[in-house]
């Protein structure tokens, strides 16, 4: 019970804390107090590493699939962050040139090239959402004809696509789910990348 | 002076080894990760379970818990902890969340106005894999007062908020905090808990 006008000793709650017995609130609250608390983060470290112990007591062997489930997501995960670092790289390049230009479709589509990395970052902002049987498309378009530069995912993101060649402008085209080798459609925009 | 422990199994507090693979990992190296999941997967999996009561959502937790494992592994300090109690404390986090979000809450809710007040009289004997482990803490358990250790199980075992803890005992909310407090403290001297 707490007494009016008495302020509880947020020290006592180093053991709740450890074994997550505290709601958000008083979590935060703690937590706070524990960053300025001379002797509490020493007796909390004790107190989780003993609730720890209490966690191994209850192992039991997981069903074999979730480790395949488990490592696809860190796989996943990792190229995600290593093209996200390539973006990264491209974006920060020394000869990168910008194209966007408004689709035909409505928004916006914009690239980042570096012809050094030979690749380049497709951004849209503002197409239309297409049903799922089809896919935005990227085209490197050059002398010798159009050639496929990847899809683009339903959750816009950016795009890295590499095999950019000097003189490519950069088309973008509605096609069938899971794209085509060639387009099929007119381009709903097509971006020249500046001399 | 450090009381004399069983020979560790798959994994306890003081595995340098499962240190140095998780510092590995944090590096992003996966197959350090593969080997960080061969040794926690079953108390990570295993604890969750034991909070969730189920394993469909448990797996799923699991999952969850095991790729934050994988993101945050470059946070991870082996000088303010080991490996272990880092990794358990993230699965005990994620599936106390899961047990008191808004649905979970709810079907808890009925579960729990009908376990009530009737505590399960020994949450350690429903357990799961016979190890030597989970006979120590068993032991350790054993070895403080009624209500040291109801409140611990219903803490951490349970997801129990410690005012939960407080109604399902019928106690003051200063004797859980204290209780619970208490309680790890003879329970780390017991176990001769390291970090």
């Amino acid at each position: 019970m707490r007494i009016p006008g008495l302020r509880p000793n947020p020290h006592a709650l180093a053991g709740a804390y450890a074994v997550d017995a505290l709601d958000g609130t008083e979590r935060t609250r703690f937590a706070r107090h524990l960053a300025s608390c001379q002797t509490c983060p020493a007796e909390v470290r004790w107190y989780v590493a003993t609730a720890a112990e209490l966690g191994l007591a209850a192992a039991v062997t997981p069903p074999p699939a979730l480790k395949g489930r488990v490592l696809a997501d860190v796989a996943a995960l990792s190229r995600a962050r290593s093209v996200d670092a390539e973006i990264a790289a491209l974006l920060s390049a020394p000869d990168a040139l910008v194209a966007s230009a408004a689709t035909s479709a409505g928004g916006t589509a914009t690239v980042v090239a570096s012809l050094g990395a030979a690749a380049m970052v497709f951004t849209g902002a503002g197409l239309p959402v297409l049903p799922p049987s089809s896919v935005y498309e990227l085209w490197f378009v050059g002398a010798g004809g159009a050639r496929p530069a990847g899809l683009v995912p339903p959750t816009p993101a950016a795009v890295l696509a590499a095999g950019l060649s000097g003189g490519d402008a950069i088309g973008v085209t509605v096609e069938p789910a899971g794209g085509s080798p060639a387009p099929t459609t007119t381009a709903i925009v097509v971006l020249t990348l500046p001399a | 002076m450090e009381p004399i422990r069983p020979a560790p199994e798959a994994v306890s507090g003081g595995d340098t080894g499962l240190d140095a693979l998780l510092v590995l990992a944090g590096h992003g190296d996966q197959a350090a990760f593969e080997a960080v999941y061969d040794r926690v997967a079953a108390p990570v999996f295993g604890l969750i379970r034991r909070v969730l009561r189920d394993s469909a959502q448990a797996e799923e937790v699991a999952q969850e818990a095991l790729l934050e494992v994988w993101r945050t592994a470059e946070r991870f300090d082996p000088a303010r902890g080991t490996a272990v109690t880092w990794i358990m404390t993230i699965a005990h986090r994620r599936a106390v969340d899961r047990v008191r979000s808004a649905v979970a809450a709810a079907q808890r809710e009925a579960r729990a106005a009908s376990a009530l007040p009737s505590v399960p009289a020994d949450e350690v004997a429903e357990a799961v894999e016979s190890s030597l482990e989970a006979g120590r803490v068993r032991r350790c358990l054993d070895g403080l007062t009624e209500l040291q250790r109801q409140s611990i199980t219903l803490a951490y075992y349970s997801g129990y908020t410690y005012p939960q803890v407080a109604s399902a005992l019928g106690v003051a909310l200063g004797t859980v905090k204290t209780r619970i407090r208490d309680g790890l403290k003879r329970l780390r001297d017991c176990l001769g808990v390291r970090w």
